[in-house]
């Protein structure tokens, strides 16, 4: 096949990949004044700050929550007011909240700056919080509106959010504030660690989905797998998920669920409450003209409609009041509202919440019955619930806003139990008093801040609804700066939720083709969260707002649509066009292709108002494919993605939900007939950190998924602010490099500042044998000049207010002072315990020297009683050496009382060490397994020795090929002194890697294939083969041998078995397991195996009795016995009398109870369990025994 | 026995051509040497000459953004001038002090701090060897004058540091390295065929000829394969750090080189003395003596090493032929070696 195709030119891209050291430098030492230099960074993080801002905007989600709420009503029960019959009412309602910044108590009244910034609170360890106020409006009967304010605790704030002081700072202000000059925020501080809440997959909203569920049939008899689902949401964004279930007999129901109780409603009896409506008008809203001779669907609707009959409800106003009749308790109504009230509270709270047109939930609902009737008839298929398509994501934010809703809800409801226990306790409840009232809100408990708190910290969600989520816990997160690919990570996983982790089927982790664009296909982690825990391609967005579609109705009709409300539809008008859940209007398959296009065409211009996010879903008509319509989506949680639409050469942003009956092209090569739209590059559809993966189009797909995994786990730089930072433990490397062979995105994305390893030269070559088995063989002069040299840091706090039980501090930091009165030993006591401590504490203030180095067991800070001058110390808890790096004196909130903690960072320097791990960026991971003298590692002509050595077994399996170009690529790029373009899908079979960088070799007087030839440095000789020797970007991880050697000769035991104990924290032994013991079995290694499993276990002598074999009837004589045999068996030995003393065999026990006989008894060697097993056993009644012999 | 048969038969021993020398390069070429000799010199010029490094840091003030341990590992990295050491320096354990004393170590302060609002930049230059140091000045080969950078400093942030540096060998710590590399080839038209360049379509296009390719003749069309020949000429490339010059790094080899053999001779002579009845305290002098050749300070095996004093003073001195013909395997190398070295 000739190709014409212009061949993609790596040549030109290759400028884009540029060191860019000095600008780099340059912001570093003046950080911009004005905005970012990372707008990309800011994107990643941004569904996490928007969706907060959204919610805590003017009007945003939280106002519109307060109004959902609504009023709640309470009666005083007493005579006075007898217009009810319950007497007073009191109603109350939350009219609105504040929620300020973070700011210094009230009661501190010293502080001039009272802001609380981000910094202050990690390296306090508390947490960043503001002030939550609501205002409570309540009034008697039908008086006047009274206000009251109310402190709600202190509400976790998120950092760069709305509320935080660092919003819209420039990178010079933020690095003012002890901040990263890229500080991203989108997270929480809950007691000084960064919390964030993980994005979840949630079904797509205000869609009708087909589903087929197997467990739909569990419902109840007749019921049948087949249902249509809605999930609504509301303005506030939360949710209420509706479904409509298929019965075997063709009827539907409606099920809902209401504070984690399912019900189960005819459908018809939703229908005929939500309108005035007649049999014929539900009748020829399911069918349509064209479905008249279906009698498939016919047969079924009279069904439908002759058993609603049994009801006997009639009108609108019978069916609501049935409903709220039926609802009243189950939705906890006022007494004093009617029936009929409360059946419209139930279609409002609890029907297609979505809409708020009773009409437009009636012609939904009427939408849903015929989707399920096709589904059922097999017209349609099944919507795929794992699919993008019928996804969206849940936000931080968002989540956050609901359980807040939540919360101020059960506020209110804690109101009004507060004075029904007032009442039932026999307290005068007068609501017109505003001492009653202060009182008894006083009573109330009003911590809503904490319990938003408790969320975050814990991750848990305690909730009366659920907020129509399948998981309790598992909501947050901590944002681990390890090294910045991880911490940027956090911010775009996406989580499908924790309950699918336990579903023995995998379809749910399958890798579908909706998610093309949306969800990476390569950074996934492999294991028990493969394909569950998801990373968005690094140019996917998600919708945090509701675009203004108000000009979308008006406009479709113009495009030929016909109103949904004028009946009847025209027969050919089979399609709905819906917008977000709504149905705005009907036309025929040939309309709504031309609407679909139009639209979209108005999108892109940006004429006729359309939003450029709108998401214009059109399915077509299909063979029993999915149910046909167009779908317009505008609303938030969505996710988006530009593409290129072809028509206007102009970006577009496309969803997931349209995207399958789109057709994009990859390239601008590959454009067909057809086409609507071109990806702007396909490296979008890769995450951030699969992107830092070099050449991964060369390499064999799971090493790439490696790569991931272990970027995210090497010891990097985790940020540039690590002195006001005081996570619990960070890994850093000290010798960073910028890497040679980049993508132009990594200086898109500023991982510059953080750089994640080293570039060494590495050779290919099976040297000393040090390097099988994906071992690697380090040179020890580079090692001496710091290749891979890291720092672990580890911060601890040590707080006297946990050791003192009292309020009122009575320890204090310092040394002590001997009792007065104290004896001389005391007092030398005293003396040589500050003299063995001098070195390391030698001044008087008792707090560690910075720079000083601790072993265990060393006094890190002295304190002492400040009653009796009794001294303490904090003592050095880890196994190995460091180094006090920095020592922070906390106080407390307010600032009143003197120190009661510090907090400590420890430096524990981690050199490489052999037993460390080390990989390339193509998921090959090696152990160092020797630092090999300089001398002896082999050479090139030049002189070059390489800094490490692999093996080449390590590349045939895995197919690393990307590895291969990066070498030599690393290595053209070192010679010429400029950066390398890894940008994948840059190369093609016309122009190749090896083509390109052969080439620059080649100008550089190197072999083409990156070849050379190498001489053994031990012997000075030509080695046989050249060996492919090139510059690899290494990353160090943070698997190191120091945090788990585990070693043990004695050690401690089970107090129960007495065999070793387990863990490399307890000192314990490593488990010779069945297998392990079949294997030394097999080796007929039988002295090995009764060393391990029986003297270097639970090795016991114990005396058994030959007699009747029992370990337990034996028994040690206390008088009489022979010298010989000192324990007897107490069960072969005869009661004795006071006359037999003296006898043969004569010998009494503990007790003074006379025995004779019993003396064969023997020592045998036995494992101690054996011993605890015949006890137990015992226990049960059961005996065991031995036959000792001979 | 090759090599030693081809300096038998006519050639008088090792020839040296130096196709260029500066202060940092030395770039000749051996030749008519064995290939383990060229090989020899190489691993000692890369590991046992010993230079002067930092070795011990007394921090008395280090408010810097650097940690301790990492601004003393850069400080140890620092090329100090290091001419004639032996003359100048004893290693640290052959000293009679405790720790360290002027004659066994240069003392090297660094005070430096930041007061202004710019921030101060610490160089190399700025280590002040102590007076009457003879050795030990930082290396400065920049146009500026200033070395390499140390750490830079913000208001109010302050170093002051005494610095001791100490003799040793790069086989203990790359810092005592007194060169960066050495290239070493030999047989750049592979006449020997001890490689077996990999091509994919043609060897001769793939393969770069070397820049040493035109000091000698490549084979010729249909020229028999040589079955015996051996490696002679090597072309190496000597690039110093700075803290020795390269002739001194060569001659300095050498010299330790000879001290080797000589120890080995050395030990051969004694364990071949001492018989049978005390062999195994023979073996382990002489193993002692093996490696004892010259080491860093902190390798404290006084006994091997005084011993080694014994046994290379012997046969290096005038001596040295005379010692050689007393050993069993006198007749080839000690005596052919004293003679062909001036």
């Amino acid at each position: 096949m000739p190709s014409t195709k212009k061949s993609v030119v790596a040549r030109s891209s290759a400028g884009k990949a540029v060191f860019d050291t000095i600008n780099r430098e340059k912001r570093f030492r003046n950080p911009p004044t004005d905005k970012t230099a990372f707008p990309a960074l800011q994107d990643a993080i941004k569904p996490h700050v928007d969706s907060w801002n959204a919610v805590f905007k003017d009007g945003g989600c939280l106002h519109q929550a307060i109004q959902e709420i609504g009023e709640k009503t309470v009666f005083d029960r007493l005579d006075g007011n007898a217009e009810t019959g319950y007497g007073n009412k009191l109603t109350i309602r939350i009219a609105n909240y504040y929620l300020g910044k973070s700011m210094l108590s009230s009661r501190d009244k010293s502080a001039m700056k009272r802001e609380i910034y981000p910094a202050e609170c990690r390296e306090r360890h508390t947490s960043y919080r503001g002030q939550l106020q609501l205002e409570l409006h309540y009034k008697v009967n039908n008086g006047e509106w009274q206000k009251e304010y109310r402190d709600c605790g202190l509400l976790p704030l998120m950092v760069m959010g709305n509320r935080c002081h660092l919003e819209n700072m420039s990178p010079k202000s933020l690095v003012d504030h002890k901040e990263e000059s890229e500080e991203l925020g989108g997270y929480f501080i809950v007691s000084g660690n960064e919390k964030l809440v993980r994005m979840l997959i949630v079904n797509r909203r205000n869609y009708a989905m087909a589903v087929v569920r197997s467990s739909y049939a569990k419902r109840g008899p007749t019921y049948t797998n087949m249902g249509v689902q809605m999930r609504s949401v509301r303005p506030d964004q939360s949710c209420m998920t509706n479904v409509i279930h298929y019965l075997t007999d063709g009827n539907i129901t409606f099920r809902f669920s209401w504070r984690k109780r399912e019900y189960l409603v005819p459908v018809m009896m939703i229908l005929k409450a939500l309108v005035d409506t007649n049999d014929r008008e539900i009748f020829e809203g399911i069918v349509g003209l064209d479905q008249r001779e279906d009698t498939f669907l016919t047969d079924r609707l009279e069904l439908l409609l002759r058993t609603y009959k049994a009801y006997t409800l009639y009108s609108r106003h019978e069916t609501l009041a049935y409903l709220g009749d039926k609802f009243r308790i189950v939705m906890q109504v006022s007494p004093d509202v009617s029936d009929v009230e409360v059946g419209k509270l139930f279609l409002r709270k609890i029907v297609l919440v979505n809409l708020t047109d009773d009409g437009d939930k009636f012609r939904q609902l009427l939408f849903m019955i015929k989707k399920l009737y096709s589904l059922v008839a097999g017209t349609c298929a099944a919507d795929n619930v794992d699919a993008a398509q019928h996804q969206e994501v849940l936000l931080g934010g968002f989540l956050y806003g609901q359980i807040l809703k939540e919360k101020i809800e059960e506020y209110l409801l804690n109101i009004r139990s507060q004075v029904r226990s007032d009442l039932m306790g026999g307290v005068k409840a007068e609501f017109n008093s505003p001492q009653y009232m202060r009182k008894m809100l006083g009573k109330v408990n009003e911590r809503i801040g904490e319990s938003l708190h408790y969320f975050l910290s814990t991750g848990n969600l305690s909730s009366p609804s659920g907020l129509d989520l399948q998981q309790t816990t598992g909501f947050t997160v901590v944002a681990e700066k390890l090294n910045f690919y991880r911490y940027i990570s956090h911010f775009r996983m996406v989580h499908r939720g924790s309950f699918f982790a336990q579903l023995k089927t995998t379809t749910v982790r399958k890798l579908l083709p909706e998610s093309w664009g949306f969800l990476c296909p390569v950074h996934t982690p492999d294991g028990s969260p493969c394909g569950l825990l998801n990373h968005l391609a690094h140019k996917c967005q998600i919708a945090t707002i509701t675009s203004d579609c108000s000009n979308i109705p008006p406009l479709v009709l113009t495009l030929g649509v016909h109103s949904a409300k004028v009946l009847p539809v025209p027969a050919d008008a089979t399609l709905s066009v819906q917008l977000d859940g709504k149905i705005i209007g009907w036309c025929s398959p040939k309309d709504a292709r031309r609407v679909a296009d139009s639209l979209r065409f108005y999108k892109v211009e940006g004429t006729h108002a359309v939003p450029r996010d709108l998401e214009i879903g059109y399915v077509p008509i299909s063979n029993g494919g999915q149910y046909p319509g167009v779908y317009l989506f505008s609303q938030e949680a969505r996710m988006i993605r530009p593409v290129k639409y072809i028509p206007l050469d102009k970006e577009d942003f496309v969803g997931p939900f349209e995207q399958p009956f789109l057709n994009i092209a990859v390239t601008e090569p590959e454009i067909q007939n057809g086409d609507s739209h071109v990806e702007f590059d396909p490296t979008n559809i890769l995450s951030i950190v699969a992107n830092m993966t070099p050449f991964s189009d060369f390499n064999q797909s799971p090493r790439n998924m490696y790569q991931c995994q272990m970027g995210k786990q090497t010891m990097g730089t985790p940020g540039t602010a690590i002195r006001h930072r005081t996570d619990n433990k960070m890994y850093r490397i000290q010798t960073g490099q910028s890497p040679i062979v980049r993508a132009p995105l990594y200086n898109t994305y500023g991982l510059d500042n953080f750089p994640n390893g080293m570039n060494a030269v590495v050779a290919v070559i099976a040297y000393t044998g040090y390097d099988m088995d994906d071992a690697m063989i380090i040179n020890k002069s580079a090692h001496e000049r710091g290749f891979g040299y890291g720092t672990v840091y580890k911060t601890e706090k040590y707080d006297l207010a946990e050791k003192s039980k009292s309020k009122s501090p009575v320890l204090a930091f310092g040394w002590g002072w001997a009792p007065i009165g104290a004896d001389h030993n005391t007092l030398a006591k005293y003396k040589a315990m500050k003299d063995k401590y001098n070195s390391t504490l030698d001044d008087m203030d008792g707090l560690p020297m910075v720079g000083q180095r601790v072993v265990e067991g060393d006094p890190v800070a002295v304190y002492h009683n400040m009653g009796t001058g009794e001294t303490f110390f904090f003592k050095y808890k880890g196994s190995e050496g460091a180094f006090i790096d920095e020592v922070r004196l906390l106080g407390n909130d307010v600032g009143d009382s003197i120190c009661q903690a510090i907090s400590v960072k420890f430096r524990i320097t981690r050199s490489p060490l052999i037993g460390d791990k080390f990989s390339s960026r193509h998921g090959q991971k090696g152990v160092c397994s020797q630092k090999w003298p300089a001398i002896d590692m082999p050479f090139s002509e030049s002189g070059m020795q390489p800094d490490v050595i692999i093996n080449p077994h390590a590349f045939p399996s895995r197919m690393t090929i990307g590895m291969f170009v990066e070498s030599m690529a690393g290595k053209a790029g070192a010679l010429h002194g400029f950066a390398q373009d890894c940008t994948p899908f840059k190369f093609n079979e016309e122009n190749t890697a090896v083509e390109y960088f052969g080439h620059q070799l080649k100008e550089a007087g190197y072999n083409y294939y990156g070849n050379e030839p190498m001489y053994s440095g031990i012997t000075g000789q030509e080695f046989h083969a050249d060996i492919y020797l090139g510059v690899v970007y290494y990353q160090r991880l943070r698997h190191m041998v120091n945090d788990k050697y585990q070693v043990r000769s004695t050690g401690p035991v089970d107090s129960r078995t007495r065999q070793p104990v387990k863990g490399r924290k307890r000192m314990g032994g490593l488990r010779i397991g069945e297998m392990e013991r079949d294997s030394l079995l097999a080796h007929g290694t039988a002295f090995l195996v009764q060393d391990r499993l029986l003297n270097c276990s639970d090795y016991h002598q114990t005396w058994v009795c030959r007699g009747c074999g029992s370990f337990l009837a034996t028994t040690p004589t206390v008088n009489g016995g022979e010298k010989r045999a000192e324990v007897r068996c107490r069960r072969c030995a005869v009661k004795a009398s006071e006359f037999d003393v003296g006898k043969k065999g004569y010998w009494e026990d503990g007790l003074g109870n006379r025995f004779l006989g019993g003396n064969d008894t023997t020592i045998v060697v036995i494992p101690y369990v054996l011993k605890y097993l015949d006890v137990e056993l015992l226990a049960m009644g059961i005996q065991m025994k031995y036959d000792v012999s001979p | 026995m090759d090599g030693f048969d081809m300096m038998d038969s006519g050639t008088d021993g090792p020839i040296v051509t130096i196709r260029k020398a500066d202060s940092m390069h030395a770039d000749f070429v051996l030749s008519n040497v064995d290939l383990s000799f060229a090989n020899s010199i190489r691993r000692i010029i890369l590991a046992e000459v010993p230079t002067l490094a930092i070795d011990l840091v007394e921090v008395i003030a280090n408010s810097s953004v650097l940690p301790d341990e990492l601004l003393s590992h850069r400080l140890g990295l620092i090329p100090l001038e290091s001419s004639n050491i032996d003359d100048k320096l004893l290693y640290t354990r052959d000293c009679d002090c405790d720790g360290y004393c002027d004659r066994c170590s240069v003392v090297l302060t660094l005070v430096a701090k930041c007061t202004g609002d710019q921030n101060v930049t610490v160089y190399a230059r700025d280590l002040a060897v102590a007076a009457g140091a003879q050795l030990g000045n930082p290396v400065l080969t920049d146009e500026a004058g200033k070395g390499s950078i140390i750490c830079k400093l913000r208001k109010g942030q302050e170093l002051n540091l005494k610095c001791i540096a100490k003799k040793g060998i790069a086989k203990e710590h790359a810092k005592w390295q007194p060169c960066a590399a050495v290239a070493f080839e030999y047989d750049p038209h592979n006449k020997l065929k001890h490689v077996d360049y990999w091509y994919e379509t043609d060897a001769k296009a793939e393969w770069p000829k070397s820049a040493n390719a035109g000091w000698e003749e490549p084979a010729q069309e249909n020229e028999p394969f040589d079955y015996n020949a051996v490696p002679n000429k090597f072309y190496i490339d000597v690039e110093t750090v700075g803290s020795l010059q390269p002739d001194e790094v060569l001659r300095q080899g050498i010299k330790y080189l000879q001290e080797k053999l000589a120890t080995v001779i050395a030990g051969v002579n004694k364990s071949a003395g001492q018989g049978a009845a005390t062999n195994t305290g023979g073996d382990v002098n002489g193993m002692d003596d093996g490696y004892g050749g010259a080491r860093s300070p902190d390798m404290n095996d006084a006994n091997g090493y005084r011993n080694f004093n014994d046994g290379y003073v012997t046969p290096y001195g005038g001596a040295g032929g005379g010692a050689g013909a007393q050993t069993p395997f006198g007749g080839y190398g000690g005596g052919g070696y004293s003679n062909g070295w001036p």
